[in-house]
């Protein structure tokens, strides 16, 4: 059978799980619609204009939901001892890495999208620039998060640490996702011609694409014994 | 077709679960690993079917080394472990519709319905795992570890938990694929049903093989002798 078609039943099993559960995609939504909402009071915009600042507080909000949800993203597999019987299975290890990696770029986006939203509403973000043009550099930086939560989310299931670990591992590794990430966002934001914005664009996808590669590739390190 | 286990030592950090075992289980035969809390059998179990990889000595099928690593051996591997493994958000349909087509069964959905028969669970497809006795659980586990009809089967500790029904089915089920020629290697705690329903028996303390011998004549109490006398290294 096809990896591939091994990965996509992956990545439905896990949506499946997580729209069933709740658990994570409730808090990483309740997270990104308060931090909106407390940001809105924490900023004096008599000094500062929403639109200033939106991009910075958008991608944090990503960085820190992603963060706090990967932790998690291994939780049904451990509750029975099910992944042992998953990985007894012929699926590869690349593809079940790419399985759980798109399952959980799925939540991401749509905490992105309601992060998106709480963000330029409570900031009161009225010209919000192109959408396809936020979208061209929201899904390379997505994927990112994705590939590096799953990753790190699976690492931090072998350490005593747990859950503590993650920011520790994941936050020096994303500081390029962030930083092209949120300045090309606010050149969206600004309606900046997209030549000043495609050269970070092509960073954010060398950055996804690289992770997904890596993380695929080392997988197996975290999964057998 | 046989399976052996040779010199096989597994550690976890500085304990020793396994001293150098040597195993074998030829196909037709039901072999269980019985012994005290803490001998090994689970690592055993565990460094057979290619979960682990041991730290010293090899698994060999027909003289053939074999690995976890290879996904080839592990589509001939079926797996029951005293926890049932399921997803428990998932019917019980669902969740062997997901394992069967993840072994690259033939028309998956089709197979789970026999799956579910063969184990008396017809009427539980639609249920979720969640809702499920452990009993009615361990049953499912059967059920998924026969889905691609694996020629090699691991059991640790299958009974527990099982009715005297179930229980009855699930040695019903083992002496069938024992007919049909499978490898069979059951850890139990339950001497006597391990003595009734195995052809040799291995008993492990320590990490160390103590006893390796057919079952007929034994009982449970001259097993019970190697679990405590004499010193296995």
């Amino acid at each position: 059978m096809n990896e591939l078609r091994r990965a996509w039943l992956i990545t439905l099993k896990d949506l499946r799980l997580e729209f069933r559960t709740g658990g994570r995609l409730v808090a990483m939504i309740a997270f990104v619609v308060l931090a909106g909402f407390l940001f809105a009071f924490a900023l004096d915009r008599t000094a500062v204009a929403g639109r200033d600042v939106a991009a910075a507080l958008l991608w944090l909000v990503m960085l820190f939901a992603s963060t706090a949800g990967a932790g998690r993203i291994f939780d049904a597999e451990e509750e029975e001892g099910a992944f042992r019987h998953l990985l007894l299975t012929p699926v590869s290890r690349p593809a079940v890495f790419l399985g759980k990696t798109a399952a959980n770029l799925v939540v991401i986006w749509l905490v992105t999208a309601l992060a998106f939203i709480s963000l330029t509403a409570f900031l009161d973000v009225r010209d919000q620039g192109s959408l396809a043009a936020h979208a061209a550099v929201l899904l390379p930086g997505t994927i990112g998060l994705a590939a590096t939560g799953t990753f790190f989310g699976r690492m931090s299931r072998h350490s005593s640490l747990g859950d503590t670990l993650l920011p520790v591992l994941t936050f020096p590794l994303l500081v390029p996702v962030i930083y092209f990430g949120a300045t090309s966002t606010a050149r969206v934001f600004l309606e900046r011609p997209w030549t000043e914005i495609s050269g970070s664009v092509r960073l954010l996808w060398a950055f996804a694409v690289g992770s997904v590669f890596i993380g695929a590739a080392l997988f197996r390190h975290l999964t057998d014994e | 077709m046989t399976l052996e286990g040779q010199r096989l030592v597994c550690s976890y950090g500085p304990t020793r679960a396994l001293g150098g075992v040597d195993i074998a289980a030829g196909g037709g035969e039901i072999v269980a690993v019985v012994g005290p809390n803490g001998a090994g059998k689970t690592t055993l179990l565990r460094a057979l079917s290619g979960e682990r990889r041991p730290d010293q000595g090899e698994v060999l099928l027909d003289g053939s080394p074999v690995s976890g690593a290879d996904p080839g051996w592990r589509g001939r591997v079926g797996l029951v472990s005293h926890r049932a493994g399921l997803y428990r958000k998932l019917t019980v349909a669902e969740n062997l519709n997901f394992f069967a087509a993840l072994h690259g069964v033939p028309k998956a959905r089709d197979a789970v319905g026999p799956a579910l028969e063969t184990i008396g669970a017809a009427t539980l497809a639609n249920t979720r795992v969640e809702a499920l006795s452990r009993g009615q659980s361990q049953r499912v586990a059967l059920a998924r570890s026969l889905l691609h009809d694996p020629d090699i089967l691991f059991l640790d500790e299958p009974f527990t938990g099982l009715d005297p029904a179930a229980a009855a089915a699930l040695e019903s089920t083992l002496r069938a694929r024992r007919a049909a020629g499978s490898v069979i290697v059951l850890v139990t705690h339950d001497l006597r049903r391990g003595l009734g329903l195995a052809d040799r028996v291995v008993v492990l303390r320590r990490g160390h093989k103590v006893h390796d011998g057919e079952t007929g004549g034994a009982s449970a109490a001259d097993l019970l002798r190697y679990f405590t006398v004499g010193d296995p290294s």
